[in-house]
C-alpha cells in the first residue's frame, strides 16, 4: 500500500529497477538506483540526527541530486524544505533560521554562497554535497553517499499525516510564507493528476520548473506514482529555446507543464519546425494567463498534442483544469475576448465563490474562490496569524467543520459553468509564474535613504506577459540612479523581483484623495509616448 | 573584430546592464552565464540585441544556441568566427 510518497520508488524499484526515473542531458538514474541512493543518504542523515518531523534544506540546481535529496530526506522521515538556489545568503539564512533547519542537502556549484552565509550565521550543523570544507559546518560530499547502506532505508515510523515538504511563496520581501504538506496532500495530487492526464509507464515528463516552483510536483510526484519517466530540464536550456526543442526531441518527451512564458520562447525562438516534437501528447501550463495569440499558434504547431490550463495556488497544488477545445479540423476553440477559463474543480475537491460576508454569491456574480480539497495543505508554518485567515470554515454540524482555503482570488462562474479569473483581492501579480508582492518592493524601496516614496506596478508588454515597473520620488527633491536602487533592491528581494525599470520622478500623478495613481503610471508605461521622467 | 575587445565590452555589458553592477560578482569570460543564474533568458535576448547594434551584425535564431552563448569567451569566439 502506498501512503508515503517515497513508498512509489521503492515499489517501482522492486518491479523494474532498470527503468530510468529521473534523466537528464547524457546521465540518467533507473528506479533502482534512486531507490539504493535514497536509502543511502537516509541513512547519512539518521546518522547525523536528523529525525522524523525535522525539516532538511534542498539548496541546489534542479537536476540528479535535487531527485535524490527530496526522495533521500522524505526515507529519513524528515520534511524537505526546497530553497531557491539563487537566493543570496543573507535571505538564505532568514529562511534556514524561520524553518528550523539544522542540515542543507547542496551542490559545489553553491559553495560560494554557502561560505558567505557561514562567515556570518552559525544556525546550520551539516551541509551534504560539498566536495571541499566550509568555515564552521561540518560538510559530506556526494561520493561519500557510498559508506551508507544501499539496500534499505533506515526503520523509521511514518503516517500520511506528516510533514513531507515545506514551500516557500511569495519570499520577495519581508517574511516568506512557508506551505506545509504532508504526504497525504502531495500523493492525492500525483494521483489526481496521474488520473487526469492518464500518466503512464510510457510517459516521460519534462520538469522545466525549479524544485521551489510549486509546478515541479508534476516530476517529482507524479511521474515517481505513474513509474513514468522525468526529464530533467537543466538551467542552461530553459534559456536558450533552440537547444531546448532539440533536448525535447532528443530526449522523446510526451508531456510538457511551465509557465506560458517558456512556451512563448519555444514558439518565437525554438526553431520547432524543424524539430520532430510528435510525441508530445499534453501540454499543461499555469501559473499566470497564456496569451490567446500565442497559444492558438502553438496549438497548430502541435495537432497531435492536448492542451491543458492548469490552476491552483501552491497552498492547494492544482484544483481545476480546462482543456481547451478543438474543432473536429483540430483548429483549438477559444474564445479572443476572454482569458482561457480556469475550468471546473477537479475530482474529490469543492469550490465555493464567496461574497465578502462569506455568503455564497449568485451563480454568475464575482467573488473569492475557496477550495475543500485533499491536495490543500496544512498551513503556514510557524504563522497563527495567517493561519487564522489561510481558511474558511464552513459548519456542516455540531463540531463538524469543512475547512477551505481562501485562495484570494477573484472568480466568476460562466454560463457554462466554466470559472473564469478576474484578478486579486489584495496587490499580488505573477511574473513569469512567480508571485510577486508589490507593496513589498514599495516597501523595500522606501528603505533606500534616498527615497521619498515609492509606487511599483505591472506594465503589460509585448505577447501580454507581466513586466515589473517601479517609480520614485527622490527625498528634498535629491538625485537618484535608478541602478543604485536595483543594487539596493537586489540584497533584500529575490532578483525576479526587482523592477525591470525604475523612474525618477519630480511628481507623481496622484488620485483626488492625494494616493499615487497607480493606474495612471502603469498606462503610461504601457504607452511610452506619454512617459515623461 | 577583435576578440579582446568583444569580450571586454561584453563583459562590462552584462555586469552594467544584467547585474545591476553587483559587487559580490567579478564576472571572468569563463563563467557560465547560462547555467548559473548570472543571466535569464531575457537576458540573453538582451545580450544578443546589445551585440547586433554594437556590430552592426546579424545573430540567426540557428546560432542562439548553448553551444554558442555559455560564456563570455565562448560568444566572443563565435562572434569573430562568424563575422571576421
Amino acid at each position: 500500500m502506498i501512503y508515503l510518497l517515497h513508498q512509489s520508488i521503492d515499489h517501482l524499484a522492486a518491479r523494474d529497477p532498470d527503468k530510468a526515473a529521473f534523466c537528464i542531458p547524457g546521465q540518467s538514474l533507473s528506479y533502482g538506483e534512486m531507490a539504493a541512493s535514497t536509502n543511502q543518504l537516509a541513512h547519512l542523515l539518521a546518522e547525523h540526527g536528523v529525525e522524523r518531523g525535522d525539516r532538511v534544506g534542498i539548496f541546489t540546481p534542479r537536476g540528479l541530486e535535487s531527485a535524490i535529496a527530496v526522495y533521500g530526506i522524505l526515507k529519513a522521515g524528515a520534511a524537505f524544505v526546497p530553497i531557491d538556489p539563487q537566493l543570496p545568503s543573507t535571505a538564505l539564512a532568514r529562511l534556514v533560521d524561520d524553518c528550523g533547519i539544522r542540515v542543507l542537502v547542496t551542490h559545489n556549484a553553491q559553495k560560494q554562497v554557502i561560505n558567505a552565509y557561514a562567515a556570518e550565521h552559525t544556525a546550520l550543523d551539516l551541509v551534504v554535497g560539498l566536495d571541499s570544507a566550509v568555515n564552521g559546518i561540518a560538510t559530506l560530499s556526494w561520493s561519500q553517499l557510498d559508506q551508507f547502506p544501499a539496500a534499505a532505508a533506515p526503520s523509521v515510523r511514518a503516517t500520511e499525516g506528516d510533514l513531507a515538504y515545506i514551500m516557500y511563496s511569495s519570499g520577495s520581501t519581508g517574511t516568506p510564507k512557508g506551505i506545509m504538506h504532508t504526504h497525504r496532500s502531495g500523493l492525492a495530487y500525483a494521483r489526481l493528476s496521474a488520473d487526469v492526464y492518464g500518466i503512464s509507464g510510457d510517459d516521460r515528463i519534462a520538469n522545466h520548473s525549479p524544485l521551489h516552483f510549486d509546478m515541479s510536483t508534476l516530476g517529482y510526484f507524479t511521474a515517481m506514482y505513474a513509474g513514468a519517466t522525468t526529464v530533467m530540464i537543466p538551467e542552461a536550456y530553459t534559456k536558450i529555446a533552440a537547444s531546448l526543442a532539440q533536448l525535447l526531441e532528443a530526449q522523446g518527451v510526451t508531456i510538457w507543464y511551465s509557465v506560458p512564458l517558456a512556451l512563448i520562447q519555444l514558439l518565437q525562438r525554438g526553431l520547432i519546425e524543424t524539430r520532430d516534437l510528435s510525441r508530445i501528447r499534453w501540454v499543461l501550463f499555469g501559473g499566470e494567463p497564456f496569451p490567446v495569440k500565442h497559444l492558438q499558434e502553438l496549438m497548430r504547431r502541435w495537432p497531435q498534442a492536448r492542451f491543458s490550463n492548469v490552476y491552483g495556488p501552491a497552498e492547494v497544488n492544482q484544483c481545476t483544469y480546462y482543456h481547451i477545445p478543438r474543432d473536429s479540423d483540430g483548429e483549438p476553440q477559444i474564445d479572443t475576448d476572454q482569458p482561457v477559463p480556469l475550468g471546473a474543480v477537479w475530482q474529490n475537491t469543492e469550490g465555493l465563490i464567496l461574497a465578502p460576508d462569506d455568503t455564497p454569491v449568485v451563480p454568475g456574480a464575482e467573488g473569492e474562490l475557496v477550495i475543500c480539497s485533499p491536495t490543500m495543505m496544512h498551513g503556514y508554518w510557524g504563522r497563527p496569524e495567517l493561519n487564522a485567515h489561510a481558511f474558511y470554515r464552513q459548519p456542516l454540524y455540531e463540531g463538524f467543520d469543512k475547512v477551505y482555503y481562501r485562495t484570494g482570488d477573484l472568480v466568476r462562474t460562466r454560463e457554462d459553468g466554466e470559472l473564469l479569473f478576474l484578478g486579486r483581492m489584495d496587490r499580488q501579480v505573477k511574473v513569469r509564474g512567480y508571485r510577486i508582492e508589490l507593496d513589498d518592493i514599495e516597501h523595500a524601496l522606501t528603505l533606500h535613504p534616498g527615497v521619498e516614496e515609492a509606487a511599483v506596478y505591472p506594465v503589460k508588454a509585448d505577447g501580454g506577459v507581466n513586466h515589473i515597473e517601479a517609480s520614485v520620488l527622490a527625498r528634498g527633491g535629491g538625485s537618484l540612479e535608478p541602478e543604485a536602487l536595483k543594487a539596493h533592491l537586489a540584497q533584500r528581494i529575490s532578483a525576479y523581483a526587482v523592477p525591470g525599470r525604475i523612474w525618477v520622478r519630480k511628481e507623481f500623478p496622484r488620485t483626488t484623495s492625494g494616493k499615487i495613481d497607480r493606474r495612471a503610471l502603469q498606462a503610461a508605461a504601457e504607452n511610452p509616448t506619454t512617459v515623461g521622467t | 573584430m577583435e576578440q579582446i575587445e568583444v569580450q571586454n565590452n561584453l563583459i562590462d555589458f552584462v555586469v552594467s546592464e544584467l547585474l545591476n553592477d553587483r559587487t559580490d560578482v567579478d564576472l571572468q569570460p569563463q563563467d557560465d552565464l547560462l547555467s548559473s543564474q548570472l543571466v535569464d533568458s531575457l537576458g540573453v535576448m538582451r545580450i544578443i540585441a546589445f551585440l547586433e547594434e554594437r556590430y552592426g551584425i546579424r545573430i540567426p535564431p540557428s546560432d542562439v544556441t548553448i553551444e554558442n552563448f555559455i560564456d563570455v569567451q565562448t560568444i566572443s569566439t563565435y562572434l569573430v568566427r562568424s563575422n571576421g
